[in-house]
């Protein structure tokens, strides 16, 4: 099921305006650690991810370029999403492994960074060689 | 799964029509239609029926399993 670019539109401006107005709410109480993922609280963060979200909203807004998607693409991007969740359950195993053999002491926040990109990195490289075979 | 039968370049080339201009019509890129015509990508059933309708023919005309 495809959503309408308008309400795509929409539906990323109020997560992020709500994400906005969580985030000064939880300063304006003094709620959370002081010390959040690099940032000095809970709130702070959460306006930082807020501003980015709508910077990425009216970005795409203001782009007009529709990109075409069609069966084939979809077909391609279901495979290689079920490939990036395997090999989640694969980079799971190897990393319990290694914890075993050497205590991983990497922040969490940084650690759960990496596995992000490294998933995203890991579905980009799938898609492109995908659509070599289809 | 391969198709045993698909003429969809053959239909395509009688009618003189472009890879592109067959994509935009139907409403797919053009590598999908290489994609289909090389055999590489089965097309799903709204598709196979989207070209019938184009070249006024039978789906099964076109492919087959």
């Amino acid at each position: 099921m495809e959503i309408e670019s308008g309400t795509r539109a929409k539906l990323m401006y109020g997560i992020a305006s709500s994400m906005l107005i969580l985030g000064l709410l939880l300063n304006y109480f003094n709620l959370g650690t002081s010390n959040f993922a690099g940032f000095s609280s809970v709130g702070n963060w959460l306006i930082y991810l807020a501003f980015v979200g709508l910077m990425i909203s009216t970005v795409i807004a203001l782009s007009k370029k529709r990109r075409a998607v069609d069966e084939r693409m979809e077909f391609i991007s279901t495979k290689a999403l079920r490939i990036t969740f395997l090999s989640l359950f694969v980079a799971s195993f190897i990393i319990v492994i290694i914890d075993g053999i050497k205590a991983i002491t990497i922040p969490y926040h940084m650690f759960m960074s990496y596995l992000v990109c490294g998933l995203l990195i890991i579905y980009f490289i799938t898609y492109k060689i995908l659509l070599r075979f289809y | 799964m391969k198709l045993k039968t698909n003429k969809l370049k053959e239909f395509r080339e009688k009618d003189k029509m472009t890879q592109e201009k067959l994509a935009n019509k139907i409403g797919v890129t053009r590598q999908t239609i290489i994609s289909i015509e090389n055999g590489k990508y089965i097309p799903s059933l709204p598709l196979a029926l989207k070209f019938a309708k184009i070249f006024k023919c039978k789906v099964e005309d076109l492919f087959e399993v």
